[in-house]
């Protein structure tokens, strides 16, 4: 042994700071000071914070940074728009990338980037083929931000079932909403005629169904579809919620006791369905005060900005423009305009119980697919089961991203 | 949000040995040597490293040591800088505190000790310190490890390992030259590809029934009769080629008529009504097909009604289903699927990373607690402050009445009881935020004034990513041992950080 140093780790070595290099606490906070300024109208201030989070937060600097500016446009939006005569004074911001409109390929490989949709994919389409067992007719209702993404896997596996006809599938979807990221440049039309095809290819036989139907009254018209739609005989309804329920309004929009999410999910309920899948990304975006907000999206949306480090650049623009969307919404909408209102999966999972439902645990075999598709992508992606509540977690670097739930009524 | 904001314990002294860090040692170059390390060649042949690295030549020894990352919480040694990131998320630290020390010294390139060897000369040395060590294995070490299914050895044992996870398994192909290594992937490109539009829209415009037996090539393997679907399990696999033709599966007797389940859609765009779906003409074409004999041709299809796996290392799934390897109509001759990925798709499929955690390394402030209450005004004071311990910048023209705008700047928005930390420093405050290209006003008018400031040469790399280009994983490609740590010769130390605001209009500030 040679030298040794003795190292105070809460200490770091060198005595220089950032340069250019983020620390993300100090931004954090810089944030948030400057939340509250423009919530109290100090414009002189919000003004300086923004100067100095522009300076040290490029837009193209590390992922800290890239986070930061995204913020820190909110921020300013956010500003703006109370305060527009700040707009001349506050141009230092180059105009923010344009949302990609992608074709159904581009979005295909788009959502297998990193784990965080084929995570829930793969278990809420295990979990539905072993709940259609013996079914004959399949209706699959898929709200899913995804535009139908999941589906042909799911039609895949169920024409691999040997030794067994393969049910009726049939499809319904609610129209497109093209309020919110990612946007495609078909019609659902034209989507489901190729979903349709490719099930033929499979030897399914298969239906497709758009209803229209909003999220933003909590798709009345879709449950009352549903209610009325006559059913064959040994049908099973699956509905698959893949982070779309988040848009229907909650308690802090709707302000009554009942909100348009306890009724959709009591409505659901009443639907009797053979199985519902819930998956949702794990964080709070529904305090009405800014600052909390702001401090729950921050310490969440590290993550994606995190995980694009192995994308190339157009992806990471695209990716990296849609989360900036979502934060933007999240800082700067109020009432019905910010639709981003994630709740944890601790509230779902009360939402769900007290809706009537049951949770179900993923099966072994699911949760090994899960893993295998882990090793698949960057070292930082893992996985928790939790016994408690019957819920699979997706991780990244040991931080919750996003949540599968399954449930039955009980 | 289920962070833990656990401070890091500062009780005890953690144990360091400096000779053999990367990270927190900075000035201690690794030097059993051959030769002296030099500076500043000029840069030479392309992909070759910055001029402004330092270049570091190790004995194959002390390249080959273990264990040159260390933990400096628990002193932990790792041989990848990767696993002591992972090992290091086992301590708990919060995610802001995460970051790893930015790296004082200069980028560092290193060359091969191999006199014979290309990369032994400064002006090729490689970026990377596990891109050297593999290069000096897999070109200059015995090649130890062998995979157990083909004839290929290997040196590095990531490299053999990566090679016998792909060995004999399966790569999935679409018809339209797309690869992936994941099945689901594939299956989802595969419902939304073109190639299946086409090849349906095709099939359907025939509308009329082929003899099957005709286009026995096809690669159904069910059966049809009539009004009814049957799917036939199949009961051996094809036989494995990854090229050329196929015994053909089934022998398809009828077409099916359509039944009441099924409406006919000839055109893939017609409006789907509630109950519809689309039929599908297995016969296909006879025209279509170049060359259509049962035995020994493959009837190039465009697409495969089914499942269209180009098996590109013969293997069989357990469908039995067969191979198309023609991508359009070309004949039997060239049934090789050439790979003509459209960029996007493929680089899509391959990810790439340039390095895991922390590709750059930041230092962070004071431990979570300090600034976690800080006022705003102090805040804006600790940036200003920053500023003046800053020592190292690049070089600036910025004046210092700028500087001293920014100081008083400070002061504006603190108590007026507060102090304001004045030193001669100033400019570092710009290098300190980079923001070189900022405009600025000058404090020397109390008019609005703005001052454009040149850019200095030091620029972000973050947007090479071209060098990003190798999979994370073994998706498909090959890593290279040259390109390095490809995404990691890229600027992580946020040296050459530099803002892009170059609007930065005060009009109207004060």
């Amino acid at each position: 042994m040679t030298k040794t140093r003795i190292l105070n780790p809460t200490r770091f070595p060198s005595p220089k700071p950032l340069r250019g290099g983020g620390d993300a606490n100090f931004m954090e906070q810089l944030l948030l000071h400057c939340a509250t300024a423009i919530d109290s109208n100090d414009a002189a201030l919000t003004h300086q914070i923004l100067w100095v989070l522009n300076n040290i937060a490029p837009p193209d600097g590390d992922s800290t940074q890239r986070l930061t500016s995204a913020f820190l446009r909110a921020l300013l939006s956010r500003a703006v728009s109370k305060t527009p005569t700040l707009s001349s004074t506050i141009s230092f911001l180059p105009p923010a990338d344009e949302l990609h409109r992608f074709s159904v390929v581009e979005l295909a490989a788009f959502v297998d980037l990193t784990p965080w949709h084929r995570f829930g994919f793969i278990a809420a389409n295990a979990a539905i083929l072993t709940a259609v067992e013996g079914y004959s007719t399949v209706h699959i209702v898929d709200l899913s931000l995804t535009h139908c993404m999941q589906i042909p896997t799911l039609i895949d596996a169920m024409a691999r079932r040997l030794n067994k006809p393969p049910p009726l599938l049939k499809l319904t979807v609610v129209s497109s909403s093209d309020d919110f990221p990612p946007f495609i440049n078909i019609s659902y039309e034209e989507l489901g005629s190729k979903l349709v095809s490719f099930a033929t290819t499979r030897n399914i036989t298969m239906e497709f169904t758009i209803i229209p139907s909003t999220y933003s009254d909590g798709f009345s018209s879709l449950l009352q579809q549903l209610r009325i739609y006559p059913s064959s005989f040994n049908e099973a309804l699956v509905v698959n919620c893949h982070m779309m329920l988040r848009y229907i309004p909650e308690e802090t929009l709707t302000s009554s006791s009942s909100s348009l999410r306890t009724v959709f999910l009591k409505q659901l309920r009443s639907l009797n369905p053979r199985i519902v899948t819930l998956i949702e990304e794990d964080v709070d975006l529904t305090s009405e005060g800014l600052v909390n907000r702001l401090k729950s999206a921050f310490n969440y949306f590290w993550i994606p900005f995190d995980t694009t480090d192995t994308f190339m650049s157009e992806q990471r623009r695209w990716y990296e423009a849609e989360i900036s969307w979502k934060i933007e919404n999240v800082v700067a909408k109020e009432g019905a305009e910010r639709v981003e209102r994630t709740e944890t999966k601790r509230r779902w999972i009360e939402r769900m119980r007290e809706a009537e439902f049951g949770g179900v645990r993923v099966k072994e075999e699911a949760v090994a697919d899960v893993k295998a598709m882990l090793e698949e992508h960057a070292v930082g992606w893992g996985m928790k089961k939790e016994d408690d509540d019957e819920s699979l977690v997706l991780t990244w670097k040991g931080h919750s991203v996003v949540f599968a739930t399954v449930w039955v009524p009980i | 949000m289920t962070t833990e904001d656990q401070t890091i314990s500062s009780s005890g002294g953690y144990v360091q040995s400096s000779s053999t860090t990367d990270h927190v040692d900075h000035h201690h170059h690794e030097h059993d040597s051959l030769n002296p390390p030099l500076v500043k060649k000029k840069r030479n042949l392309p992909g070759n490293p910055d001029p402004e690295a330092e270049v570091i030549a190790l004995s194959p020894k002390t390249l080959m040591a273990t264990n040159r990352f260390l933990c400096e919480i628990c002193g932990k040694g790792f041989q990848r800088d990767q696993n002591l990131q992972l090992h290091r998320r086992g301590h708990n630290l919060p995610w802001k505190l995460k970051q790893r020390t930015s790296k004082e010294v200069r980028k560092r390139v290193y060359v091969c000790p191999e006199k014979s060897c290309v990369h032994h000369h400064p002006t090729r040395a490689l970026g990377d310190l596990t891109g050297i060590k593999k290069h000096f294995c897999r070109k200059h070490g015995e090649k130890k490890w062998k995979c157990e299914k083909c004839a290929k050895r290997y040196a590095v044992q990531s490299d053999w390992k990566a090679h016998s996870k792909t060995c004999g398994t399966r790569e999935y192909r679409c018809d339209c030259g797309t690869i992936f290594s994941r099945r689901d992937s594939f299956i989802t490109h595969r419902a939304f590809c073109d190639a299946l539009a086409e090849e349906t829209a095709r099939l359907n415009a025939a509308s009329h029934l082929k003899s099957l037996a005709a286009t026995a090539g096809s690669n159904l393997n069910y059966h049809y009769l009539m009004g009814t679907l049957i799917p036939s399990p199949s009961s051996q696999p094809p036989p494995s080629f990854p090229f050329g033709p196929p015994q053909p599966q089934h022998h398809h007797q009828h077409f099916p008529i359509p039944t009441t389940t099924f409406d006919h859609h000839h055109h893939h765009q017609d409006v789907m009504k509630p109950a519809s779906s689309l039929s599908l003409w297995m016969g296909g074409n006879i025209n279509h097909h170049q060359q259509v004999t049962i035995e020994d041709r493959i009837a190039p299809q465009p697409h495969s009604p089914n499942e269209d796996y180009n098996w590109a290392f013969g293997n069989a799934n357990n469908r039995g289903e067969l191979i198309t390897t023609s991508d359009s109509l070309i004949t039997h001759d060239n049934n090789i699927n050439i790979v003509q990925s459209k960029e996007n798709t493929n680089a899509a499929t391959s990810l790439s990373v340039p390095s895991l955690f922390s590709s750059v390394d930041q230092i962070t402030q004071d431990a979570n607690a300090a600034s976690a209450n800080m006022s705003a005004t102090a805040l804006l004071q600790k940036a200003a402050q920053m500023g003046s311990t800053s020592s190292t910048s690049p070089t600036t023209t910025i004046t210092t009445d700028q500087s001293g705008y920014l100081q008083s700047f400070a002061s504006k928005i603190s108590d007026q009881s507060n102090q304001i930390v004045e030193d001669g420093g100033s400019d570092k405050f710009f290098a300190l935020f980079g923001s070189n290209s900022v405009e600025l006003m000058s404090n020397n008018n109390n008019g609005l004034h703005e001052i454009e400031n040149p850019r200095n040469g030091v620029r972000v790399v973050s947007g090479i990513d071209e060098l990003h280009n190798y999979p994370w994983k073994r998706r498909r490609v090959e890593i290279g041992n040259a390109g390095g740590g490809g995404g990691q010769t890229r600027d992580f130390l946020g040296v050459g950080v530099q803002t892009m605001c170059h609007s930065s209009s005060i009009n109207g500030w004060i």
